[in-house]
Protein backbone atom coordinates (compact mmCIF):
# COMPACT_ATOMS: atom_id res chain seq x y z
CA UNK A 1 0.00 0.00 0.00
CA UNK A 2 1.58 3.22 -0.79
CA UNK A 3 1.47 6.77 0.99
CA UNK A 4 -1.24 7.96 -1.85
CA UNK A 5 -3.28 4.76 -0.57
CA UNK A 6 -2.93 5.17 2.95
CA UNK A 7 -3.43 9.03 2.33
CA UNK A 8 -6.67 8.09 0.34
CA UNK A 9 -8.24 6.10 3.04
CA UNK A 10 -7.36 8.27 5.93
CA UNK A 11 -9.47 11.18 4.00
CA UNK A 12 -12.35 9.08 3.86
CA UNK A 13 -12.45 9.19 7.53
CA UNK A 14 -15.33 10.95 9.27
CA UNK A 15 -15.55 11.87 13.68
CA UNK A 16 -18.69 12.79 14.82
CA UNK A 17 -19.46 14.26 17.99
CA UNK A 18 -21.04 11.93 20.20
CA UNK A 19 -24.93 13.02 21.03
CA UNK A 20 -24.21 13.09 24.61
CA UNK A 21 -20.76 15.37 24.18
CA UNK A 22 -22.84 17.48 21.44
CA UNK A 23 -25.66 18.22 24.12
CA UNK A 24 -23.07 19.11 26.71
CA UNK A 25 -21.31 21.76 24.74
CA UNK A 26 -24.81 23.61 23.70
CA UNK A 27 -25.46 23.48 27.38
CA UNK A 28 -22.13 25.26 28.24
CA UNK A 29 -22.50 27.55 25.36
CA UNK A 30 -26.58 28.16 25.69
CA UNK A 31 -26.33 28.91 29.99
CA UNK A 32 -23.13 31.00 30.04
CA UNK A 33 -22.99 34.45 27.92
CA UNK A 34 -19.53 34.97 27.16
CA UNK A 35 -17.69 37.52 29.22
CA UNK A 36 -17.46 40.80 27.64
CA UNK A 37 -14.29 41.77 26.16
CA UNK A 38 -11.70 43.10 29.30
CA UNK A 39 -9.59 46.23 29.48
CA UNK A 40 -6.26 44.21 29.18
CA UNK A 41 -5.40 45.74 32.38
CA UNK A 42 -2.51 43.03 32.94
CA UNK A 43 -0.91 43.56 29.54
CA UNK A 44 -0.97 47.52 29.74
CA UNK A 45 0.80 47.16 33.39
CA UNK A 46 2.87 44.59 31.76
CA UNK A 47 4.48 46.99 29.10
CA UNK A 48 4.18 50.37 31.26
CA UNK A 49 5.79 49.01 35.04
CA UNK A 50 9.16 48.83 33.27
CA UNK A 51 8.68 51.62 30.66
CA UNK A 52 7.77 53.88 34.28
CA UNK A 53 10.89 52.13 36.08
CA UNK A 54 12.97 53.13 33.20
CA UNK A 55 11.58 56.98 32.92
CA UNK A 56 12.33 57.69 36.43
CA UNK A 57 15.41 56.10 36.22
CA UNK A 58 16.21 57.70 33.55
CA UNK A 59 14.64 61.43 35.49
CA UNK A 60 16.78 60.63 38.20
CA UNK A 61 20.21 60.43 36.04
CA UNK A 62 18.83 63.40 34.56
CA UNK A 63 18.67 65.03 37.58
CA UNK A 64 22.02 64.62 39.91
CA UNK A 65 24.03 64.97 37.10
CA UNK A 66 26.39 67.17 37.78
CA UNK A 67 26.30 70.56 35.82
CA UNK A 68 28.91 70.50 32.65
CA UNK A 69 29.83 74.32 33.23
CA UNK A 70 33.45 74.55 34.06
CA UNK A 71 34.05 75.51 37.79
CA UNK A 72 36.78 78.42 37.01
CA UNK A 73 34.12 80.19 35.22
CA UNK A 74 31.39 79.82 38.03
CA UNK A 75 33.98 81.06 40.52
CA UNK A 76 34.37 84.02 38.42
CA UNK A 77 31.04 84.50 37.84
CA UNK A 78 29.25 83.58 40.83
CA UNK A 79 31.37 82.84 43.59
CA UNK A 80 33.55 85.59 43.92
CA UNK A 81 32.14 88.15 46.63
CA UNK A 82 32.37 92.02 45.17
CA UNK A 83 33.89 93.12 48.39
CA UNK A 84 36.83 91.29 49.74
CA UNK A 85 38.08 92.47 52.80
CA UNK A 86 42.55 92.38 51.85
CA UNK A 87 44.53 91.74 48.86
CA UNK A 88 45.69 88.48 50.55
CA UNK A 89 41.53 87.45 50.09
CA UNK A 90 41.36 88.63 46.84
CA UNK A 91 44.81 86.87 45.59
CA UNK A 92 43.93 83.63 46.77
CA UNK A 93 40.30 83.98 45.04
CA UNK A 94 40.84 86.02 42.13
CA UNK A 95 43.69 84.58 40.85
CA UNK A 96 43.21 81.60 38.49
CA UNK A 97 47.10 80.56 38.11
CA UNK A 98 47.22 80.56 42.00
CA UNK A 99 49.56 83.47 42.33
CA UNK A 100 50.56 83.90 46.40
CA UNK A 101 50.14 86.52 48.00
CA UNK A 102 52.88 88.78 48.29
CA UNK A 103 53.54 91.69 50.51
CA UNK A 104 56.29 94.18 49.45
CA UNK A 105 59.24 94.24 51.95
CA UNK A 106 60.33 97.85 53.82
CA UNK A 107 63.44 96.92 54.63
CA UNK A 108 65.07 95.92 51.63
CA UNK A 109 64.56 97.59 47.49
CA UNK A 110 62.08 96.17 45.13
CA UNK A 111 59.95 96.12 41.70
CA UNK A 112 56.32 95.50 42.67
CA UNK A 113 53.77 95.16 39.66
CA UNK A 114 50.75 94.29 39.95
CA UNK A 115 47.82 93.14 37.16
CA UNK A 116 44.09 93.29 38.52
CA UNK A 117 40.88 92.61 35.67
CA UNK A 118 37.76 93.45 37.80
CA UNK A 119 34.27 93.48 35.80
CA UNK A 120 32.17 95.95 36.67
CA UNK A 121 28.20 96.04 36.38
CA UNK A 122 27.80 97.87 33.46
CA UNK A 123 29.08 100.68 31.13
CA UNK A 124 27.26 103.49 33.29
CA UNK A 125 29.12 102.90 36.58
CA UNK A 126 32.58 102.55 34.27
CA UNK A 127 33.14 106.13 34.34
CA UNK A 128 32.78 106.57 38.10
CA UNK A 129 34.84 103.19 39.07
CA UNK A 130 37.62 105.07 36.47
CA UNK A 131 37.06 108.32 38.81
CA UNK A 132 36.85 105.86 42.01
CA UNK A 133 40.03 104.50 41.37
CA UNK A 134 41.87 107.50 40.60
CA UNK A 135 41.16 108.64 43.63
CA UNK A 136 41.92 106.18 45.80
CA UNK A 137 45.50 106.23 43.84
CA UNK A 138 45.71 109.46 44.55
CA UNK A 139 44.79 108.78 48.26
CA UNK A 140 47.67 106.92 48.29
CA UNK A 141 50.26 109.62 46.92
CA UNK A 142 50.47 107.58 43.89
CA UNK A 143 49.95 109.00 40.77
CA UNK A 144 48.15 107.84 37.06
CA UNK A 145 50.76 106.93 34.24
CA UNK A 146 47.98 105.70 31.53
CA UNK A 147 44.32 105.57 31.27
CA UNK A 148 42.33 104.44 28.60
CA UNK A 149 38.28 103.86 28.31
CA UNK A 150 36.30 102.55 25.36
CA UNK A 151 32.49 102.64 25.83
CA UNK A 152 30.37 100.98 23.48
CA UNK A 153 26.40 100.47 23.68
CA UNK A 154 25.85 98.25 26.91
CA UNK A 155 29.56 97.54 27.34
CA UNK A 156 32.69 99.16 27.77
CA UNK A 157 36.17 98.81 29.17
CA UNK A 158 38.74 100.75 31.09
CA UNK A 159 42.95 100.20 31.48
CA UNK A 160 44.49 102.09 34.10
CA UNK A 161 48.41 102.06 34.34
CA UNK A 162 49.18 103.41 37.78
CA UNK A 163 51.84 104.19 40.40
CA UNK A 164 51.75 103.56 43.80
CA UNK A 165 54.09 103.97 46.72
CA UNK A 166 55.55 100.29 47.40
CA UNK A 167 54.28 100.65 50.69
CA UNK A 168 51.11 101.26 50.49
CA UNK A 169 50.25 98.98 47.48
CA UNK A 170 48.39 96.11 49.44
CA UNK A 171 45.74 98.31 50.24
CA UNK A 172 45.45 100.09 47.32
CA UNK A 173 45.24 97.22 45.85
CA UNK A 174 42.56 95.73 48.28
CA UNK A 175 40.49 98.84 47.77
CA UNK A 176 40.68 98.90 44.23
CA UNK A 177 39.32 95.11 44.24
CA UNK A 178 36.27 96.44 45.96
CA UNK A 179 35.28 98.12 42.62
CA UNK A 180 33.87 95.48 41.10
CA UNK A 181 33.93 91.56 40.72
CA UNK A 182 37.98 90.11 40.40
CA UNK A 183 38.28 87.90 37.17
CA UNK A 184 42.04 88.11 37.48
CA UNK A 185 45.22 89.21 39.81
CA UNK A 186 48.71 88.73 39.10
CA UNK A 187 51.90 90.30 41.21
CA UNK A 188 55.66 90.46 40.11
CA UNK A 189 57.98 91.14 42.83
CA UNK A 190 61.42 91.21 41.24
CA UNK A 191 64.10 91.78 44.24
CA UNK A 192 66.88 95.03 43.42
CA UNK A 193 68.19 95.40 46.48
CA UNK A 194 71.64 92.93 45.34
CA UNK A 195 71.89 95.27 42.39
CA UNK A 196 72.03 98.36 44.63
CA UNK A 197 74.37 96.86 46.54
CA UNK A 198 76.89 95.90 44.60
CA UNK A 199 76.63 99.42 42.87
CA UNK A 200 77.09 100.86 46.22
CA UNK A 201 80.02 98.77 46.53
CA UNK A 202 81.41 99.74 43.66
CA UNK A 203 80.98 103.67 43.84
CA UNK A 204 82.97 103.02 47.30
CA UNK A 205 85.94 101.52 45.77
CA UNK A 206 86.20 103.73 42.91
CA UNK A 207 86.14 106.65 45.78
CA UNK A 208 88.60 104.90 47.38
CA UNK A 209 90.60 105.02 44.20
CA UNK A 210 90.21 108.38 43.30
CA UNK A 211 91.18 109.47 46.64
CA UNK A 212 94.62 107.83 46.71
CA UNK A 213 94.92 109.34 43.10
CA UNK A 214 94.38 112.53 44.68
CA UNK A 215 96.77 112.34 47.13
CA UNK A 216 99.73 111.39 44.54
CA UNK A 217 101.51 113.57 42.28
CA UNK A 218 99.71 115.10 39.93
CA UNK A 219 100.44 114.61 36.63
CA UNK A 220 98.05 115.15 32.98
CA UNK A 221 98.21 111.08 32.94
CA UNK A 222 96.87 111.07 36.84
CA UNK A 223 94.51 113.98 36.29
CA UNK A 224 92.93 112.56 33.14
CA UNK A 225 92.62 109.11 35.42
CA UNK A 226 91.29 110.99 38.54
CA UNK A 227 88.19 113.08 35.66
CA UNK A 228 87.22 109.67 34.40
CA UNK A 229 86.77 107.77 37.70
CA UNK A 230 84.72 111.10 38.86
CA UNK A 231 82.51 110.91 35.93
CA UNK A 232 82.02 107.30 36.86
CA UNK A 233 81.20 107.80 39.92
CA UNK A 234 78.62 110.63 39.52
CA UNK A 235 76.89 108.05 36.99
CA UNK A 236 76.93 105.36 38.81
CA UNK A 237 75.09 107.47 41.84
CA UNK A 238 72.65 109.07 39.70
CA UNK A 239 71.72 105.41 38.20
CA UNK A 240 71.37 104.55 41.58
CA UNK A 241 69.56 107.33 42.89
CA UNK A 242 67.31 106.48 39.96
CA UNK A 243 66.94 102.94 40.61
CA UNK A 244 66.06 103.60 44.44
CA UNK A 245 63.36 106.22 43.20
CA UNK A 246 61.48 104.21 40.73
CA UNK A 247 61.24 101.55 43.08
CA UNK A 248 59.58 103.05 45.61
CA UNK A 249 56.63 103.12 43.43
CA UNK A 250 54.85 99.67 42.60
CA UNK A 251 53.29 100.04 39.16
CA UNK A 252 49.65 98.73 39.17
CA UNK A 253 47.60 97.80 35.70
CA UNK A 254 43.57 98.21 36.78
CA UNK A 255 41.46 96.76 33.79
CA UNK A 256 37.77 97.66 34.18
CA UNK A 257 35.25 95.47 31.80
CA UNK A 258 31.93 95.42 32.06
CA UNK A 259 29.89 91.92 31.88
CA UNK A 260 28.57 91.21 28.83
CA UNK A 261 25.65 92.62 27.44
CA UNK A 262 22.56 89.86 28.52
CA UNK A 263 21.10 88.57 25.29
CA UNK A 264 18.01 89.34 24.50
CA UNK A 265 15.82 86.87 25.22
CA UNK A 266 14.01 85.06 22.98
CA UNK A 267 10.42 85.46 22.12
CA UNK A 268 9.19 81.81 21.62
CA UNK A 269 6.35 80.56 20.02
CA UNK A 270 3.09 78.53 21.29
CA UNK A 271 4.77 75.84 20.36
CA UNK A 272 8.02 76.52 21.90
CA UNK A 273 6.68 74.38 25.17
CA UNK A 274 5.95 71.38 22.38
CA UNK A 275 9.74 71.68 21.73
CA UNK A 276 11.38 71.82 25.01
CA UNK A 277 8.81 68.49 26.10
CA UNK A 278 9.74 66.77 22.70
CA UNK A 279 13.35 66.94 23.57
CA UNK A 280 13.31 66.07 27.08
CA UNK A 281 11.21 63.22 26.15
CA UNK A 282 14.01 62.32 23.63
CA UNK A 283 16.42 62.60 26.48
CA UNK A 284 13.96 60.24 28.81
CA UNK A 285 13.70 57.86 25.72
CA UNK A 286 17.69 57.54 25.28
CA UNK A 287 18.07 57.09 28.35
CA UNK A 288 15.51 54.09 28.55
CA UNK A 289 16.67 51.99 25.57
CA UNK A 290 20.38 52.72 26.78
CA UNK A 291 19.01 50.92 30.71
CA UNK A 292 16.43 48.54 28.94
CA UNK A 293 18.01 47.31 25.93
CA UNK A 294 20.01 44.72 27.91
CA UNK A 295 17.66 43.87 30.18
CA UNK A 296 15.14 42.91 27.40
CA UNK A 297 18.09 41.18 26.03
CA UNK A 298 18.26 39.21 29.40
CA UNK A 299 14.29 38.60 29.34
CA UNK A 300 14.60 37.49 25.47
CA UNK A 301 17.27 34.80 26.44
CA UNK A 302 15.36 33.71 28.88
CA UNK A 303 12.60 33.28 26.93
CA UNK A 304 13.42 31.64 24.16
CA UNK A 305 15.55 29.04 26.09
CA UNK A 306 12.48 28.55 28.36
CA UNK A 307 10.45 27.93 25.02
CA UNK A 308 13.32 25.92 23.93
CA UNK A 309 13.15 23.73 26.93
CA UNK A 310 9.24 23.63 26.76
CA UNK A 311 9.03 22.36 23.29
CA UNK A 312 11.44 19.24 23.86
CA UNK A 313 9.49 18.69 26.56
CA UNK A 314 6.08 18.56 24.56
CA UNK A 315 8.09 16.38 21.97
CA UNK A 316 9.07 14.20 25.00
CA UNK A 317 5.56 13.81 25.86
CA UNK A 318 4.27 13.28 22.32
CA UNK A 319 6.89 10.56 21.28
CA UNK A 320 4.59 7.61 23.11
CA UNK A 321 2.14 5.72 21.05
CA UNK B 1 -17.80 37.89 14.17
CA UNK B 2 -19.45 34.69 14.83
CA UNK B 3 -20.80 34.03 18.41
CA UNK B 4 -19.75 31.18 20.50
CA UNK B 5 -22.70 29.37 19.83
CA UNK B 6 -22.23 29.05 16.25
CA UNK B 7 -18.79 28.54 16.66
CA UNK B 8 -19.40 25.93 19.36
CA UNK B 9 -22.06 24.42 16.31
CA UNK B 10 -20.12 24.24 13.32
CA UNK B 11 -16.48 23.38 14.85
CA UNK B 12 -17.26 20.27 17.61
CA UNK B 13 -17.01 17.61 15.34
CA UNK B 14 -13.45 18.75 13.89
CA UNK B 15 -12.31 19.54 17.66
CA UNK B 16 -13.66 16.17 18.85
CA UNK B 17 -12.17 14.53 16.14
CA UNK B 18 -8.50 16.02 16.43
CA UNK B 19 -8.97 15.40 20.01
CA UNK B 20 -9.89 11.95 20.05
CA UNK B 21 -6.99 10.88 17.18
CA UNK B 22 -4.52 13.17 18.98
CA UNK B 23 -4.94 10.81 22.89
CA UNK B 24 -6.21 7.78 20.54
CA UNK B 25 -9.09 7.27 23.71
CA UNK B 26 -12.75 8.63 22.64
CA UNK B 27 -13.91 9.00 26.86
CA UNK B 28 -10.65 10.83 26.93
CA UNK B 29 -11.45 13.09 23.92
CA UNK B 30 -15.50 13.83 24.85
CA UNK B 31 -13.75 14.85 28.32
CA UNK B 32 -10.79 16.99 26.77
CA UNK B 33 -13.51 18.25 24.07
CA UNK B 34 -16.00 19.32 26.66
CA UNK B 35 -13.42 21.25 28.61
CA UNK B 36 -11.89 22.66 25.60
CA UNK B 37 -15.30 24.76 25.15
CA UNK B 38 -16.12 25.36 28.50
CA UNK B 39 -12.40 27.38 28.39
CA UNK B 40 -13.55 28.86 25.22
CA UNK B 41 -16.22 29.98 26.47
CA UNK B 42 -13.81 32.18 29.38
CA UNK B 43 -11.75 33.23 26.98
CA UNK B 44 -14.08 33.95 23.96
CA UNK B 45 -13.24 37.54 24.23
CA UNK B 46 -9.43 37.01 23.63
CA UNK B 47 -10.47 35.45 20.31
CA UNK B 48 -9.45 37.72 17.20
CA UNK B 49 -11.05 36.65 14.34
CA UNK B 50 -8.28 38.46 12.42
CA UNK B 51 -5.75 36.49 13.59
CA UNK B 52 -6.73 32.96 12.64
CA UNK B 53 -10.52 31.12 12.46
CA UNK B 54 -12.25 30.23 15.18
CA UNK B 55 -11.64 27.04 13.85
CA UNK B 56 -7.77 27.11 14.85
CA UNK B 57 -8.24 28.89 17.82
CA UNK B 58 -10.41 26.19 19.36
CA UNK B 59 -7.71 23.73 17.84
CA UNK B 60 -4.99 25.48 19.90
CA UNK B 61 -7.28 25.64 22.94
CA UNK B 62 -7.96 21.78 22.19
CA UNK B 63 -3.80 21.01 22.17
CA UNK B 64 -3.37 22.94 25.29
CA UNK B 65 -6.10 21.27 27.29
CA UNK B 66 -4.56 17.97 25.67
CA UNK B 67 -1.54 18.36 26.68
CA UNK B 68 -2.62 19.10 30.08
CA UNK B 69 -4.13 15.79 29.88
CA UNK B 70 -1.21 13.83 28.92
CA UNK B 71 1.09 15.27 31.50
CA UNK B 72 -1.39 14.92 34.41
CA UNK B 73 -2.01 11.27 33.23
CA UNK B 74 2.00 10.80 32.90
CA UNK B 75 2.58 12.11 36.58
CA UNK B 76 -0.31 9.59 37.21
CA UNK B 77 1.31 6.62 35.33
CA UNK B 78 5.00 7.93 37.70
CA UNK B 79 2.53 7.40 40.60
CA UNK B 80 1.24 4.37 39.95
CA UNK B 81 4.54 3.24 38.83
CA UNK B 82 3.70 1.60 35.63
CA UNK B 83 4.86 4.14 33.42
CA UNK B 84 7.00 1.28 31.74
CA UNK B 85 3.74 -0.04 29.98
CA UNK B 86 1.56 2.85 29.37
CA UNK B 87 -2.16 1.63 29.07
CA UNK B 88 -3.29 0.93 25.65
CA UNK B 89 -6.96 1.45 24.76
CA UNK B 90 -8.23 -0.16 21.66
CA UNK B 91 -9.90 2.62 19.56
CA UNK B 92 -11.57 2.93 16.23
CA UNK B 93 -10.47 6.28 15.34
CA UNK B 94 -13.18 6.02 12.54
CA UNK B 95 -15.84 3.43 11.04
CA UNK B 96 -14.37 4.21 7.79
CA UNK B 97 -10.97 3.00 8.31
CA UNK B 98 -9.64 -0.51 7.57
CA UNK B 99 -8.99 -2.33 10.70
CA UNK B 100 -5.07 -2.25 9.48
CA UNK B 101 -5.04 0.82 9.35
CA UNK B 102 -6.58 1.55 12.64
CA UNK B 103 -3.84 -0.48 14.04
CA UNK B 104 -1.26 1.13 12.13
CA UNK B 105 -2.40 4.38 14.00
CA UNK B 106 -2.58 2.91 17.18
CA UNK B 107 1.01 2.35 16.73
CA UNK B 108 1.86 6.22 15.72
CA UNK B 109 3.10 8.69 18.56
CA UNK B 110 0.83 11.32 19.91
CA UNK B 111 2.70 13.63 17.94
CA UNK B 112 2.42 11.67 14.64
CA UNK B 113 -0.95 11.47 15.06
CA UNK B 114 -2.23 14.95 15.86
CA UNK B 115 -0.33 15.87 12.61
CA UNK B 116 -2.30 13.30 10.69
CA UNK B 117 -5.67 14.54 12.21
CA UNK B 118 -4.95 18.34 11.63
CA UNK B 119 -3.64 17.67 7.92
CA UNK B 120 -5.57 15.04 6.71
CA UNK B 121 -9.26 14.42 9.15
CA UNK B 122 -9.47 18.06 9.56
CA UNK B 123 -7.67 19.23 5.93
CA UNK B 124 -5.90 22.07 7.53
CA UNK B 125 -3.00 23.81 5.54
CA UNK B 126 0.81 23.31 6.51
CA UNK B 127 1.01 26.98 7.44
CA UNK B 128 -2.72 26.46 9.88
CA UNK B 129 -1.64 23.19 11.19
CA UNK B 130 1.92 24.44 11.92
CA UNK B 131 0.50 27.50 13.78
CA UNK B 132 -1.60 24.85 15.96
CA UNK B 133 1.13 23.48 16.71
CA UNK B 134 3.52 26.00 17.38
CA UNK B 135 5.90 24.91 14.66
CA UNK B 136 7.46 25.74 10.96
CA UNK B 137 5.19 25.00 8.55
CA UNK B 138 8.42 22.76 7.39
CA UNK B 139 8.56 20.47 9.85
CA UNK B 140 4.30 20.70 9.74
CA UNK B 141 4.92 18.80 6.50
CA UNK B 142 8.08 17.05 7.56
CA UNK B 143 6.04 15.16 10.52
CA UNK B 144 3.24 14.29 8.51
CA UNK B 145 5.73 12.30 5.89
CA UNK B 146 7.19 10.96 8.36
CA UNK B 147 3.91 9.60 10.15
CA UNK B 148 2.74 8.63 7.04
CA UNK B 149 5.50 6.64 5.85
CA UNK B 150 5.32 4.93 8.94
CA UNK B 151 1.49 3.86 8.49
CA UNK B 152 2.54 2.50 4.94
CA UNK B 153 5.53 0.36 6.44
CA UNK B 154 3.10 -0.59 9.03
CA UNK B 155 0.72 -1.85 6.52
CA UNK B 156 3.16 -3.52 3.88
CA UNK B 157 4.04 -5.35 7.44
CA UNK B 158 0.24 -6.22 7.89
CA UNK B 159 0.00 -7.13 4.25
Amino acid sequence: MSQRDVLAELRTARVEAPAELRNRVRVVARTAEPPARRFRARRVLLVLTPVAIAAATAAIVVAIRPSSSPPARRAVFGAVPRAVPNALETQVHGSAAGVPALAPSPARVQRYGASLTLRVVGSHVLSDDVKSALRIVGSYEGHVVSVHVTTTAGAGSAALVVKVPRTHVQQAIARLSRLGTIVSEQVDVQDAQAGINATDRTIRRLQAELATLRKEPQSPSVEQRIAALTTQIVSLQRSLATTVRTDHFATVRLSLTTAQPAAVRRRHGPLHGLGVAFRWAGIGLAYALALGAPAIAVVLLVWLTWRAIRRRRVDALLSRP
Amino acid sequence: MASFAQAAEEHLDDVYGYLSWFTGDHAAAEDLAAETFERALRLWHRYDPDRGSARTWLCQLARTVALDHFRSERRRTRRERIAAAPERVDVRFAESLSPELEHALGGLTAGEREVVALRVLLDLDAATAARVLGISATNCTTRLNRALKKLEEALDVAA
